[in-house]
């Protein structure tokens, strides 16, 4: 027989069975707190599910590359994938020996632990070992050292600051736990390895690197024969005990993210936010979006327990960057108290009911008279009242502050799909007519005018008037491009100039292009995004059958939120179409020669990655090669491409009336800071007319008029044509 | 309990206007269609009496119209905010112009006959013609007791009256009890209409309508002679759009008129 060691060594056959007895126990009560998780999840409503094999190995890519943990946080990453890697090879170790042990020794008298298979063995656990006891090092230096701001528990979505009456002890004592826990395992299985080697010297234990150091170093202190065997004996209980618990705990506490973490990559949407869920013709008002726990789909009561509470959601937040009341992972983590306080396993036992009834009742005391009742109605834990979050913990202030930006979804290193989540309330919300009055009324404006600025339908090729030639009617003739314009390129007096431009560019590189005239309608992509889904759904109806009747080759948009919905949302209601950008089309027209630049405008500008164009449809490159071909310095601000700022106006927010905290600062006016931070710029490039409108008003609002201007990228280029007006 | 209410699709004014070439009306061409929002307010109070009230299942609120076909959208609109029922009464407006207020009671007159509505709500006017005469008529038409300008309705049903805020000139309130069934017109300001959301409307769309002839003498109390948009009046004096000229005249002129 080669090296190895004797499993149990010490043990009397009495404290084996012991020990059979407490894997099965803690084994149980780990499986029945995953099977209540199941049942949790199950109380959601139906969602189908496809392409498990594409899923599984979308998620194995993720998990293993780590590379949604690290982004925008090397340090966590880093941490995070020496813990994960340590602890899976620990994982692994203790499966295989477990395998001998009781599977291959008593059934097929195969040992396979021993020789070489044993000492790499030795070796490989040994380095897992280090590898974890170094990453919650680092993890806890983040913590409770670096501390940054996003793993503050504070609650920047209530005005009443700090936590605001949530409990959030529970998880800071958690956080300990779960660090302190996997660290005592890691120490005490290697103190155990020093005790092991102590008492029997095999001549092999340098195998083991760490438990030779510590074998020489309890040898020096007299720790020998059979003193190292008792103190042995005595850690492998403690050790053992410690693993077990940690096992049978897991569904219960933080460590839940290592089953449902990787399990929300697995089933979550991969087009979250960007395709919304559409509404049944024939639905219910109360089956409209969201109100209850139990309205909310499997998957997104999954994904609730997936949470790390990482904050990086409400870290990149723009609404709870300006003072708005709203943070992603508070939403998140309400939400999941409460599935938890009436379907899982906290409910299960009877734990939930009293204590989160008070709980929800003191916090709707302070809220609107909706919230009182509901809280009122939740005293006693198996009342229906108490399933409906939507008012409290769930306050419909929160929900409207979102602009659907989709920074949280973007940057959730588990996948939680929050702006899907918020769309579903908000629809609940435009059900029951709880809305922003002036929401309201352009609601009802863009029914019956077709556009949000509630002008005459015939106006909106108004803006052709002041051109040199005419503009082609689509409707009437055949055009290679339909130029789809939107509302404020259409209407807004400062964006017509920039539309005006455009069509200047596209004559003179001969592109034979058209306009629908008085047949376009608002395109919906913030109606939807507002919860209006029914409108929204007979705007695409309505634009779809006039395009349908048009006769063209390509669409180009010059909105990134019309481009968006036409692009992905149109083709679910029979709109399948090549939809382009015009950055996109820009570029190709001074790629192809068609356009040539007169001169290098040579000037010093940034660059704003609109949220439709950049997070929503990865369009980043295009505008920046623009821009590098008309002969323009691009300087990047620190928030660039995915990780770019709001302006504020998304998912129907410039319909809104703003409802920010006192000193707060608007994102757009953030923004504009930003750019002026970069040194002397000359212009600040957008290509979207909200951003043409929100910016051109921060450049004023925020004190640096006249530090810079805003272009639109069009009338970049126009000028660097050398053209007439 | 059952409440009629009483709503017109009205015509809404864009920026710029035409006239028609029979010099009657305005060009539809230059109009929008709307629900009058005296009468979305008639209907919201509508809607609010009888969701007090409890049962809806027992309780109704009826839409009705005089129009054509076209004026169903804004039934459909009142369907959606959650009217049980609604019923057109057909009433073309014809080469004639506008309907007058008296052809239009008469016409509702026919779709309330028979209904023995508890009570009738009309908006106080309406927004494109604004005669502010079709609520009285009607409840001359109907005999019944009539409240116009109501800014707050408390019901008694028990009792079968009506408690309604009248507003006069001045800001005085006038507390007004009326016996039922009555007809109260409402004015603006009583509530905030409900929102009506899309898969509302198109659900709407699939419910019935039912329709009734219209009144059979076409002669109306008045008929439209000339509609136009008035010279502009001598007296006015347009400043132009360039802020520091404007600003220039301005001090000339108070100049002139302080000295």
């Amino acid at each position: 027989m080669g090296e190895t060691r004797t499993v149990f060594a010490g043990l009397s056959h009495g404290e084996i069975i012991a020990w059979y007895g407490l894997i099965v126990v803690s084994t149980a009560v780990f499986l029945w707190g995953a099977a209540r998780l199941v049942v949790k999840y199950r109380a959601g409503r139906r969602d189908p599910i496809s392409q498990l094999w594409r899923r599984a190995g979308h998620m194995f890519a993720v998990v293993f590359s780590h590379k949604w943990i690290s982004r925008r946080d090397r340090l966590t990453g880093i941490g995070h994938r020496l813990v994960f890697y340590g602890f899976l090879v620990l994982f692994a170790g203790t499966t295989i020996l477990g395998l001998q042990t009781d599977l291959t020794k008593p059934i097929f008298h195969w040992e396979f632990w021993e020789g070489g298979f044993y000492l790499g063995y030795k070796l490989a656990l040994d380095i897992a070992g280090l590898l974890l006891i170094c990453g919650l090092a680092l993890l806890a230096f983040n913590r409770w050292r670096r501390r940054p701001a996003r793993l503050d528990y504070s609650r920047p979505d209530r005005p009443e600051g700090g936590e605001a009456g949530a409990d959030r002890r529970l998880y800071r004592v958690g956080d300990v736990v779960f660090v302190s826990t996997l660290a005592f395992l890691a120490v005490t299985g290697f103190l155990l390895e020093g005790f092991y080697l102590a008492d029997a010297d095999p001549r092999f234990a340098a195998w083991s690197p760490v438990g030779w150091v510590l074998m020489k170093w309890f040898r020096a202190m007299g720790l020998t024969g059979k003193s190292a065997g008792l103190a042995h004996h005595v850690l492998w209980w403690v050790h053992g005990l410690a693993a077990l618990s940690f096992v049978s705990s897991i569904p219960y506490t933080k460590a839940v993210h290592m089953l449902v973490g990787p399990a929300n990559v697995a089933v979550r949407d991969d087009t979250a936010g960007k395709r919304l869920v559409p509404l049944a013709a024939d639905a219910a008002s109360e089956d409209v979006g969201y109100a209850a726990i139990t309205d909310l789909t499997w998957r997104h009561l999954l994904s609730l327990d997936a949470c790390t509470k990482c904050g990086k959601c409400t870290d990149s937040c723009p609404a709870a960057k300006a003072g708005y009341p709203l943070s992603p992972r508070d939403l998140v983590l309400d939400l999941r108290e409460r599935a938890e306080a009436l379907l899982g396993a906290h409910a299960a036992l009877g734990l939930s009911g009293a204590a989160a009834g008070t709980a929800a009742a003191s916090r709707a005391a302070g809220g609107n008279g909706a919230a009182a009742a509901n809280g009122a109605a939740g005293v006693s834990g198996a009342d229906p009242g108490r399933r409906v979050v939507l008012g409290e913990p769930i306050r419909p202030e929160s929900i409207w502050s979102c602009t659907q930006c989709m920074a949280c979804v973007e940057i959730c290193p588990v996948g939680i799909e929050h702006v899907p989540i918020i769309n579903q309330f908000r629809r609940r919300l435009v059900e029951q007519g709880e809305m922003d009055p002036l929401l309201q009324s352009t609601l009802e404006t863009i029914y019956e005018a077709g556009n949000s600025l509630g002008e005459p339908k015939r106006k909106r090729g108004r803006w052709t008037d002041e051109l040199t030639f005419t503009v082609k009617d689509a409707r009437k003739e055949e055009v290679d491009l339909l130029w789809f314009v939107g509302d404020y390129a259409s209407f807004d007096p400062r964006n017509q100039r920039v539309t005006r431009a455009l069509a200047t560019i596209l004559e003179r590189a001969g592109v034979d292009f058209g306009i629908l005239y008085a047949a376009e309608q608002t395109a919906g992509c913030d109606v939807r995004r507002a919860g209006e889904e029914g409108l929204f759904s007979s705007l695409a109806e309505a634009n779809v059958a006039e395009i349908s009747k048009c006769r063209f080759q390509r669409i180009l948009s010059s909105d990134p939120h019309s481009y968006h919905t036409l692009k992905n949302e149109y083709p679910a209601f029979g709109g399948d179409w090549q939809v382009l950008h015009h950055s996109e089309l820009l570029l190709e027209l001074l790629s192809s020669r068609a356009l040539e630049p007169a001169r290098r405008l040579g000037y010093r500008v940034t660059y704003h990655d609109p949220c439709m164009l950049g997070r929503y449809n990865g369009v980043y490159d295009a505008p920046r090669k623009v821009l590098e071909t008309i002969g323009v310095e691009l300087v990047e601000m620190p928030r660039n491409r995915d990780n770019s700022l709001c302006c504020g106006a998304g998912g129907g927010r410039i319909w809104m009336k703003e409802k920010r905290a006192e000193g707060s600062r608007r994102t757009s006016e953030q923004r504009i800071d930003e750019a002026t931070s970069l040194g002397p710029i000359d212009y600040f490039v957008v290509c979207c007319p909200k951003d043409v409108t929100m910016y051109s008003d921060a450049i004023k609002t925020s004190g640096h008029e006249g530090a810079l201007e805003l272009r639109e990228l069009s009338e970049l280029v126009w000028e660097s044509l050398a053209l007439d007006a | 309990m059952r409440v009629l209410s009483c709503i017109k699709q009205v015509a809404v004014l864009g920026e710029e206007v035409e006239i028609d070439p029979g010099g009657r009306d305005v060009d539809p061409d230059y109009l929008e269609r709307s629900l009058n929002e005296w009468d979305a307010c008639a209907l919201e109070e509508a809607l609010r009496i009888v969701e007090a009230v409890g049962d809806r299942a027992e309780n109704e609120v009826v839409a009705v119209t005089a129009g054509d076909e076209e004026s169903e959208e804004a039934l459909r609109r009142c369907l959606a905010m959650g009217a049980d029922r609604a019923k057109r009464v057909e009433l073309d407006p014809g080469s004639s112009g506008p309907s007058d207020p008296l052809t239009v009671a008469k016409a509702l007159a026919r779709a309330i006959e028979g209904e023995s509505a508890d009570l009738v709500l009309c908006g106080v006017q309406s927004s494109d013609s604004v005669q502010a005469a079709t609520g009285t008529m009607l409840a001359e038409l109907l005999g019944l007791a009539r409240t116009a300008v109501v800014t707050k309705v408390s019901l008694d049903p028990a009792a079968g009256k009506a408690m309604a805020h009248r507003e006069l000139e001045g800001g005085l309130i006038d507390v007004v009890e009326v016996d039922l069934p009555a007809l109260l017109t409402i004015q603006t300001g009583i509530n905030e209409p409900r929102y009506a959301t899309l898969r509302a409307i198109k659900q709407a769309n699939l419910k019935e309508i039912e329709v009734l002839a219209g009144p059979s003498e076409s002669a109306g109390a008045f008929r439209v002679r000339r509609m136009f948009v008035p010279d502009k009046g001598a007296s006015a004096e347009l400043l132009g759009s360039d802020p520091a000229e404007v600003a220039k005249r301005v001090s000339e002129i108070i100049t002139a008129r302080l000295s």
